[in-house]
C-alpha cells in the first residue's frame, strides 16, 4: 500500500535510533542465540533498519524481507504458495483479516507466546476487530486512516474540512485519489455505510449504492489529475506540485509534513476509515519459532514503535512510543478531537460482497 | 620447425600412445566413448537434433510454458483454489470480455496507443538511424551506437521516473519554458496521454532503431548514387531507392516496437493519467487490486496477446505486399 521516500531526515532518525537501540538494555538477549531466518512480506520500512541488524546479530536469526505494495497482491501471492508458504509473517491490514482467515492462509496468534504483548495499546490489541473466531489473528504495530491530504499554500484548512473540495471545479486538474479507497468514502459522503455492513442482508441495495457511488466518481472524472495506488505516488505529486490535495493514507502524508513539505490533514466532517496493521504468522509457516521469537523482539521497547512511525508516518500501537518522537513527530500523528470524533475503522464482516462489488466498479471507472 | 618435422605424419598407433598418456587422450580411446559419439554424429539430422535440443528445452520451458499456463488458467473458474473447492472448466472469462463493453474502451485505446506510439517512434528514429549508417564514419559508428545504447543499460523503471523529472510541474521542461518568458503557470504535461507517449517513445526508440540501421548500413551507397545520376533529386532518391529498401528493418523495428507497446505496464501506471488507462491495466487490476479474479486476467492477457498477434502478421503481410510490389 505505501511505498515511502527514505530521505535525510528519515537517516538521521534511524540513525538516532541506532544509537538508542545500541545503549539500551538488551532486551534481545532474552532470545537464545537460535539461528536459521525468518521470512517477512512487509511494506516499506516498517522493519527497522537498525532493529533488524541488532535482532540478527543478538539471534543469529536472518531477516528476509521481500517488500509488498498491496494487499491483494501479497493474498494472491500466499494463496498461490498455499499450503506451503515461504513466508513466516506477513502485514495484513486489520480489515481484510477475514480474507486471509477464509481461504486457511493464517494461523491464530499464540499470545502466550510473546512475553511483550502486553507493551501494545488494549485500544488495538483488544478492539473487537482484532479478535475473530475467538482468536487473535496478529500483533497490531502501526494504525493510519485515510485522510484529506492538501498542500498549505494552495487550500485553506476550511476548504479541507469537506470531502466535495476534492470535487470541486477549483481544484480541476490538481486531485488524486485512490479509487478503491474513495469508493468507501464516497459512500460515507453520501450518508451510506462504506463497510457495507447494513447492506449484508439487502444485496440489491448494496449493489445500488455501489453503482450510484461509480456513476458519481466516472462523473467527476474529469477532475482528477490521477488515480494512483502508492503512498510513493502521492508524495511524488506533492513534491513536483502537480497535485494540490488528495485522499491519502496519513503515513506518506505525515512523512512529507515531518520533512518540512508545506503539506497538512485533516479528517473531513463526512468522515473517514482508520486501519490497523498487524504482522500475522502464516499457516505453516517455515519457520514457526523465528517467527515468534521475531515478534516478541520488535515488541519489546516503545522505541522500536517510534522508530517505525519516523520511518513510515503512520501511528504506533505501542504504549508510550510517542515519548520518542520530535514535537515535529508528534503533530504530523495526532489530530484535533472534533476530527477523531469523525473516524471508524474499517470492517471485514460484508468485505466478501462488498469487494465483489467494488472491484468491478474500480475497473469499470478506470476503463469508461 | 623444420621441414623433416613438419612433413611427418603420425601413425595411429604413435597418436594413441601418447593420447594414452592423457585423461582426455585415454578418455577419446575409449571404446564406449568412441561409439557414443559415433552414434550422436552418425547423420545430419542427427547432430541437428542434438544443437537444437537444449534451444528447444528453453524456448518450451522458459517461453511456451507460461503462456500455456496462462492459458489454462483462463479456462478454469477459480485459480488460485481455495480450500475445500474444485477447478472447474469454463469460457466465461473470455465471454465477460465480449459481453462487457466496459473493458473494450482500455483495449481499443491500448491498440490505438500502440500504433500511434509506434509510427512516432519511426519517425523520429529514422532520420537518427540514417545519419548513423549514411554519415557517420564506419569507425565512429561503434561509439555513436554504445552512446545511444547508454540510457538504456537502466532500467525501465528508472527511465520512467527521469521523464517525469522531465515533464512534471516543477520539472525541466516547465522551468526552462518558464524562464524564457513562455509561460507563466506550469503547463500539465504529466499524467497525459502525450507524458505517457513521450515516456514510451524514449523506451522503444532502441528496438526501432537497431533493425533501421541494420537495414541502411547494408544499403551500397553505389544505389543511390546511380539514382543522382539518373536526374533523381533528394526526395525521389529517398523516396523510390531508400526506403523501399529498408522497409525489411522498418517492418522488423515496427512489429517490435507495436508488441512491446501493447504490453507496457510500468510506463502508463506512472506517466499516464485517469484517461489513458491502458489494458495491461486492466489486466494488472484482475491480479491484484481485484483479489482473486486471476482466470479473468489470464483470459483478458490471451485476448491481447491474440489481438497482437493478429495485427502484427496483417501489418508483416501488408509490408511483405510492398516489398514484393517494389521488386516487381
Amino acid at each position: 500500500m505505501t511505498k515511502l521516500i527514505l530521505n535525510r531526515r528519515n537517516f538521521i532518525g534511524t540513525a538516532a535510533m541506532s544509537g538508542a537501540a545500541l545503549a539500551s538494555p538488551v532486551y534481545l538477549r532474552r532470545a537464545h542465540a537460535a539461528g536459521g531466518e525468518v521470512n517477512i512480506w512487509t511494506y516499506n520500512e516498517f522493519v527497522p533498519t537498525a532493529f533488524k541488524e541488532q535482532f540478527e546479530a543478538e539471534t543469529g536469526i536472518k531477516v528476509n524481507v521481500r517488500l509488498v505494495d498491496d494487499q491483494g497482491k501479497q493474498f494472491n501471492l500466499l494463496a498461490a504458495e498455499a499450503p506451503n508458504p515461504s513466508v513466516d509473517i506477513m502485514t495484513v491490514a486489520g480489515h481484510r483479516f477475514l480474507q486471509f482467515i477464509d481461504s486457511d492462509l493464517l494461523t491464530p496468534l499464540d499470545t502466550d507466546r510473546l512475553k511483550n504483548w502486553g507493551a501494545i495499546n488494549p485500544t488495538f490489541s483488544e478492539s473487537d476487530w482484532a479478535t475473530i473466531n475467538g482468536h487473535k489473528w496478529g500483533a497490531p504495530i502501526l494504525s493510519g486512516m485515510e485522510v484529506l491530504s492538501y498542500n498549505t499554500e494552495l487550500v485553506t484548512p476550511e476548504e479541507a474540512e469537506t470531502w466535495d473540495t476534492l470535487f470541486s471545479d477549483k481544484y480541476k486538474g490538481q486531485t488524486a485519489y485512490v479509487i478503491q479507497d474513495m469508493m468507501s468514502i464516497v459512500m460515507l459522503k453520501m450518508g451510506y455505510d462504506g463497510n457495507m455492513v447494513a447492506y449484508m442482508d439487502d444485496p440489491a441495495k448494496a449493489a445500488e449504492i455501489v453503482e450510484e457511488v461509480k456513476q458519481y466518481l466516472i462523473e467527476k472524472k474529469p477532475l482528477v489529475r490521477k488515480y494512483y495506488d502508492g503512498g510513493a505516488e502521492v508524495q511524488q505529486m506533492f513534491v513536483n506540485q502537480d497535485i494540490a490535495l488528495a485522499q491519502s493514507w496519513n503515513g506518506p502524508a505525515a512523512a512529507l509534513i515531518n520533512d518540512g513539505f508545506p503539506l497538512a490533514m485533516s479528517i473531513p466532517k463526512e468522515g473517514s476509515y482508520g486501519f490497523v496493521y498487524t504482522f500475522n504468522i502464516a499457516n505453516n509457516a517455515p519457520n514457526l519459532d523465528n517467527a515468534y521469537t521475531f515478534l516478541d523482539a520488535i515488541l519489546a521497547s516503545p522505541e522500536i514503535g517510534a522508530s517505525m512511525t519516523k520511518a513510515s508516518g503512520f501511528i504506533s500501537t505501542y504504549k508510550g512510543a510517542s515519548e520518542y518522537l520530535s514535537d515535529i513527530e508528534k503533530k504530523s500523528t495526532s489530530f484535533p478531537e472534533e476530527q477523531l470524533a469523525n473516524l471508524q475503522f474499517f470492517r471485514a464482516e460484508a468485505n466478501d460482497m462488498k469487494y465483489k462489488l467494488i472491484d468491478p466498479a474500480v475497473e469499470a471507472i478506470k476503463a469508461s | 620447425m623444420s621441414d623433416d618435422a613438419a612433413g611427418r605424419s603420425f601413425s595411429k598407433a604413435e597418436i594413441a600412445g601418447q593420447g594414452e598418456r592423457t585423461f582426455w587422450g585415454r578418455l577419446a580411446n575409449w571404446p564406449l566413448y568412441r561409439g557414443f559419439t559415433a552414434f550422436l554424429t552418425a547423420s545430419p539430422r542427427r547432430q541437428f537434433v542434438i544443437l537444437a535440443i537444449f534451444p528447444l528445452i528453453w524456448v518450451l520451458t522458459q517461453h511456451l510454458g507460461p503462456m500455456l499456463q496462462m492459458l489454462r488458467v483462463s479456462l478454469t473458474d477459480a485459480y488460485p483454489v481455495a480450500p475445500g473447492t474444485e477447478q472447474h472448466f469454463t469460457l466465461q472469462n473470455y465471454t465477460r470480455f465480449f459481453g462487457d463493453r466496459i473493458f473494450w474502451q482500455p483495449f481499443f485505446r491500448t491498440l490505438i496507443f500502440a500504433g500511434v506510439f509506434t509510427f512516432c517512434t519511426l519517425i523520429l528514429t529514422y532520420p537518427v538511424a540514417y545519419f548513423l549508417a549514411r554519415h557517420v564514419s564506419r569507425k565512429n559508428q561503434v561509439l555513436m551506437l554504445l552512446l545511444l545504447l547508454i540510457p538504456f543499460w537502466v532500467g525501465e523503471v528508472v527511465r520512467t521516473y527521469a521523464i517525469m523529472i522531465l515533464l512534471g510541474n516543477t520539472g525541466a521542461v516547465n522551468m526552462v519554458l518558464k524562464w524564457i518568458g513562455l509561460i507563466d503557470r506550469p503547463i500539465p504535461f504529466m499524467y497525459t496521454s502525450f507524458s505517457m507517449g513521450v515516456g514510451i517513445v524514449y523506451l522503444t526508440a532502441l528496438y526501432m532503431l537497431l533493425p533501421l540501421y541494420s537495414a541502411l548500413e547494408k544499403l551500397p551507397k553505389s544505389y543511390n548514387e546511380a539514382a543522382a545520376d539518373l536526374g533523381a533529386g533528394a526526395w525521389t532518391r529517398f523516396r523510390r531507392v531508400t526506403l523501399p529498401l529498408t522497409l525489411e528493418g522498418i517492418s522488423s523495428g515496427c512489429t517490435l516496437v507495436f508488441l512491446i507497446s501493447t504490453g507496457f505496464y510500468a510506463t502508463p501506471v506512472l506517466l499516464g493519467g485517469p484517461s489513458t488507462t491502458v489494458f495491461a491495466e486492466t489486466i494488472a487490476g484482475f491480479f491484484h487490486v481485484a483479489g482473486d479474479q486471476w482466470p479473468t486476467g489470464a483470459a483478458f492477457a490471451t485476448i491481447m496477446f491474440a489481438a497482437a498477434l493478429v495485427l502484427t502478421g496483417i501489418f508483416q503481410k501488408l509490408m511483405n505486399s510492398l516489398r514484393k510490389g517494389d521488386t516487381k
